[in-house]
């Protein structure tokens, strides 16, 4: 695995990304030429309109889809070194997520959803750090609510422990708050920055929300498949 | 796969079991498993039910006849294997009552007899039957009724045997091990086998039947059987339950198929449910299984997760099918308690194994491929939610159903003929019925115009999906398929039993009518407006040669059906074709005898294939110290079970001419006029009428059974019948609730949904009626030709009450099943889904 020293402490390392599409009208270039250096610990906000390729980006980034061309390195790996069962072995090892539909089990209640990366990595007893997460998130005494008897802020906040359950070292998160009030939203987002600054996860959310994007230390902003200043 | 690994699948089971995910695909597992084992268990029930009784007829599991005493090995060899055996002698013999004597059948029978079943008896001439236990003690006789007609005498006199003196205290009405056939003309005495010493009756030389009866567990049975045939000479006869009773065997045999034709269609029909169940299932976890991806699950993990669920799934499921069934066959022998014997034999084992190996065969082969799916399902699902995995491969899903089936159905024939016939007409129906349906979706846009926008919409709801809708075509069409098969054969199978066997089928032989009695005798019985046969004449001879060679080179030793022309047998001559025979091969001769060469012979066919008969052979046959030789001019096929009259050869009169005969015929005389046959026996004296009526009833009862099982086993095709449209329907539901949550906030009226509903789901099941008449009328007519050896005619009924019956049913039931989605508020269905 080649290593350059001068971007050891870069967690996620993108060079060259590119992603094409072929359609009926022909190729459709979604993103082009992108570097990206991000530093662990670091959070970074990646802003820009509907259709600039923010959540391609974040998918790349994540090792959910694969690049046209470029390389990316996600916790010291190269994801075109791994196939989809190394990068799913990383993803379950390094990476949190957080969607804009929450993507909870609809058949598991609040508990067994924020259980089940701990069970998936075979821990023993998944119980007790799930459910100290849900206390964490406010919801101690939900535990055993399905996703459908919760609110959209609920959810997200069942999701929100998921994803920091098992102390990830980069945690992506798509629009958190694209399907919430703005004060729901607003809450969650507290809730995400504070999570993140207690286990010094490094932070990657796609958003179109100024705001948001504000709160980040850095904003990289898309248009039309590029990045500009 | 790690013990980790299967804790977490369990608990990921049982979560969506709690969660309802699974109830469907459970449901229809346990219909399918319930449904075939039921039936195993009800079939494994009645068969030995049936063969019990049949060892009743026979006396015993196993007969054999001889002439004289067996080597004292083969009885040896019985006693080594376990084997029961009783011995029981025949002979002609005469007995005397005072002036009066005649000649009677003795059977001597020993303390052990009879081995299976028991003795009928009567304390008065057509009194109660009762069953009795003991056999005549050394000082009595039993006899048939007609003995004390030719006799004169009363129960309670004395009946002189040799030189010994029995008293008459019972009349045989049923005997296990009759034996002789319908032919054993003389009187039947029973006496203990103790007393012939005494009588001193049996003289060297003397016509003896040595009959030993045995009886034991089935494999002992067959062991012995294997170890003796081989050593069998053309003299004896080796009878098991089946080749004892042509009846009774030819319509077990016809159960036994018609049974495991259902039970297949049960497990087609319950696999078709699980197919759709585990789709849904599927379907329902991509967003599950992209999720578990997305938290580090590899595509090994997932299936290390998702294959042990699907076993567990199929062990419980099948666990609680079998438990049901079982159940189901108790309740029913239960409920027809008054109608079938008294003592049904407890349900083997086998069953159970069979049906947890069906249960877990139908899950493989139908709930497997779509799982399978979920392997492929992309992480990338999580962000872009359009993203499915690649759909099955049209070979993965149907050869892996096709598999389970032949391999399902071909352990319930037992027939790999019935299992090609099956499986080839599917594969052939599918293919046709598949690009038929397709064919009828497109025609049906014809109704575009005519119709207002809620009917639009719901037959855009089935074009906008044609390969969805096709497949619903098919799976209700073969739904219906399958019941309607169900029912025509049914129908037909039990209408040709009935016809076999109609009401006024004779129910008495008579024989020993002498020439000159021949037109008298006939007179009488159209006098007493008596049904009855033609009257046959009977000339007695021996099959010598065939074709220049002895006979005895002909047969091969044990075959004891070839071995019954051995003796003398029953010839007679006639120039009209008898009913119930049919010209196989070759022509029958004119009235009035072949115009060239008369010396000519009309053989069964299936005696003529045993001996290698063929047309154009000349046989030798010999009367005393006679011989004649006769040309084979045609071959016929015997309904053996016709109750009518029945010969191996037939000849012209001139054939026979000069030889010495008797008269034979059979008639039907209800049992309220049975005092008829005393008179008649006075005004004929000679002749001799064999009562069938006792060996009949246990024929009728027989298909009785049958048909009940039939009709029981057509209950469990409804049902998974119905649980293939319970999936169907709730595979779709999502979508649909969904849809119509969208369409009410869009300001349709719930009258126009529920049109929209009844138009999509009645186009869909007159076109799966459609589909079904045309595959029915294709297996059908594969089945009757080829399997059963029925006649066929065109069912064209069928075409138009199955597309009528299909419209209306599907129609309903999709109707009722959507009707949750005018029952919710669609809010509450939009924030659900």
């Amino acid at each position: 695995m080649p290593t350059h020293p001068e971007k050891v402490s870069a967690i996620v390392s993108a060079q060259g990304l590119g992603k094409q599409v072929e359609t009926a009208a022909g190729q459709l270039v979604i993103l082009e030429d992108i570097h990206l250096d991000i530093a662990a610990g670091e959070s970074v906000a990646i802003v820009g309109a509907s259709g600039s390729g923010k959540s391609t980006l974040l998918g790349l980034l994540a090792g959910l889809d694969q690049a046209s061309s470029g390389r990316i390195r996600l916790a010291g790996e190269w994801l075109d070194a791994l196939d989809e069962d190394g990068r799913a072995r990383l993803r379950g090892e390094q990476v949190g997520f957080v969607f804009q539909s929450f993507q909870l089990l609809p058949s598991l209640s609040a508990l067994e959803n924020v259980m089940l990366p701990l069970e998936l990595a075979g821990h023993r007893d998944a119980s007790t750090p799930a459910a100290a997460l849900l206390e964490r998130v406010g919801l101690g005494a939900r535990l055993d609510h399905y996703p459908k008897q919760l609110s959209g802020g609920e959810q997200q906040r069942v999701a929100i422990a998921r994803a920091f359950v098992m102390q990830p070292k980069v945690l992506f998160a798509d629009e958190p708050t694209g399907n919430l009030d703005a004060a729901t939203g607003q809450r969650i987002i507290e809730l995400l920055f504070s999570l993140n600054a207690e286990q010094g996860t490094t932070l990657i959310l796609v958003t179109h929300d100024d705001q948001l994007a504000g709160r980040c230390q850095r904003a990289v902003r898309l248009d039309a498949g590029r990045i500009v200043p | 796969m790690s013990l980790a690994e299967l804790r977490l699948a369990w608990r990921m089971l049982l979560r969506d079991w709690r969660a309802g995910e699974l109830r469907i695909l459970m449901l229809a597992l346990i219909i399918a498993v319930t449904a075939t084992t039921a039936i195993g268990f009800f079939s494994d029930r009645l068969q030995r039910a049936m063969v019990e009784q049949s060892a009743e007829l026979l006396g015993g599991d196993l007969l054999l006849q001889s002439p004289r005493e067996i080597l004292p090995e083969w009885q040896a060899r019985a006693a080594e294997l376990n084997l029961a055996e009783a011995q029981v002698l025949e002979f002609p013999s005469v007995v005397l009552h005072g002036e009066a004597l005649q000649l009677a059948g003795v059977k001597a029978v020993d303390a052990r007899y009879p081995l299976r079943g028991q003795l009928r008896v009567a304390l008065s001439p057509y009194g109660e039957e009762i069953r009795e236990t003991r056999i005549p003690s050394v000082e009595e006789a039993w006899v048939e009724v007609r003995l004390l007609t030719l006799l004169g005498m009363e129960i309670g006199d004395w009946l002189e045997l040799g030189e010994t003196r029995l008293q008459v205290t019972r009349v045989l009405t049923f005997e296990p091990s009759a034996g002789g056939g319908f032919f054993a003309m003389a009187p039947r005495v029973m006496v203990n086998q103790q007393v012939l010493a005494a009588a001193n009756v049996l003289q060297p030389g003397s016509r003896i039947s040595h009959n030993y009866l045995f009886a034991g567990e089935d494999r002992a049975l067959q062991a012995f059987q294997d170890w003796l045939r081989p050593q069998l000479e053309p003299s004896h006869r080796l009878l098991d339950i089946r080749e004892g009773q042509p009846t009774v065997g030819a319509a077990l045999e016809r159960a036994e198929q018609y049974l495991g034709l259902a039970s297949l269609v049960a497990v087609l029909l319950a696999g078709v449910a699980i197919a759709m169940g585990a789709r849904r299932y599927a379907d329902r976890h991509f967003d599950t299984t992209a999720v578990m991806r997305c938290l580090g699950a590899g595509q090994r993990r997932i299936m290390a997760l998702y294959l042990p669920q699907l076993l567990w799934l199929g062990l419980i499921g099948s666990g609680i099918g079998v438990a049901l069934a079982w159940l189901a066959q108790f309740v029913l022998f239960w409920l027809l308690g008054d109608l079938l014997p008294t003592n049904i034999p407890a349900a083997g084992w086998l069953p159970l194994w069979i049906g947890m190996a069906s249960g877990l065969t139908v899950l493989a082969g139908f709930a497997l491929p779509p799982v399978l799916r979920l392997r492929q399902v992309p992480a990338l699902r999580v962000l872009r939610r359009e993203l499915s995995p690649m759909p099955l491969r049209g070979w993965l899903v149907y050869g892996a159903a096709l598999l389970a089936l032949a391999l399902l159905m071909w352990r319930y024939t037992g027939s790999a003929l019935l299992t090609a016939t099956v499986m080839g007409g599917a594969a052939l129906a599918l293919l046709i019925l598949g690009s038929l349906a397709a064919g009828l979706l497109q025609l049906s846009r014809l109704m575009h115009r005519g119709v207002g926008v809620a009917w639009r919409y719901g037959l855009n709801n089935l074009w906008r999906r044609p390969l969805l809708s096709i497949s619903q075509i098919l799976a209700f069409g073969l739904t219906f398929m399958a019941m309607a098969l169900i029912v025509l054969v049914r129908g037909d199978l039990i209408d040709s039993w009935q016809t076999q066997l109609p009401p006024e089928t004779p129910n008495h032989f008579v024989v020993n009518i002498l020439p000159e009695q021949r037109d008298a005798f006939a007179a009488l019985l159209d006098q007493r407006a008596i049904a009855h046969s033609e009257l046959y004449p009977l000339v007695r001879g021996r099959l010598a040669e065939v074709a220049g060679e002895p006979l005895g080179n002909r047969i091969q030793p044990g075959d004891e059906g070839a071995g019954a022309v051995y003796r003398e047998m029953n010839l007679t001559w006639t120039d009209t074709l008898p009913a119930h025979n049919r010209i196989t091969a070759g022509q029958w001769w004119p009235t009035g005898g072949p115009t060239d060469d008369v010396m000519v012979v009309s053989m069964e066919d299936r005696l003529a294939e045993r001996l290698g008969v063929r047309l154009g052979d000349v046989l030798t046959f010999s009367f005393g110290a006679e011989q004649r030789q006769v040309r084979v001019t045609s071959l016929r096929s015997v309904q053996w079970d016709s109750f009518q009259p029945n010969f191996f050869m037939i000849f012209p009169e001139q054939a026979l001419a000069g030889q010495p005969s008797t008269y034979m015929t059979s008639f039907y005389l209800p049992l309220e006029r049975k005092g008829e046959l005393t008179t008649m026996l006075r005004q004929f004296p000679s002749i001799t009428i064999v009562d069938l009526d006792r060996l009949m009833e246990q024929v009728r009862s027989i298909l009785g059974q049958v048909t009940l099982a039939v009709e029981f086993v057509l209950l469990f095709v409804l049902l998974a019948g119905f649980a293939v449209l319970y999936a169907a329907l709730q595979a779709s539901l999502d979508e649909r609730l969904h849809e119509g949550a969208l369409l009410r906030t869009l300001g349709a009226s719930r009258r126009q949904l529920r049109s929209a509903h009844l138009a999509e789901f009645g186009l869909l099941g007159g076109l799966a009626g459609l589909m079904a008449a045309i595959g029915a009328e294709l297996i059908a007519w594969l089945l009757y030709t080829r399997v059963f050896d029925l006649a066929y005619h065109w069912q064209w009924p069928m075409w138009l009450w199955l597309p009528g019956l299909g419209a209306l049913l599907i129609g309903l039931v999709g109707y009722l099943a959507t009707a949750q989605v005018l029952r919710h508020s669609p809010l509450a269905v939009l924030r659900r889904l």
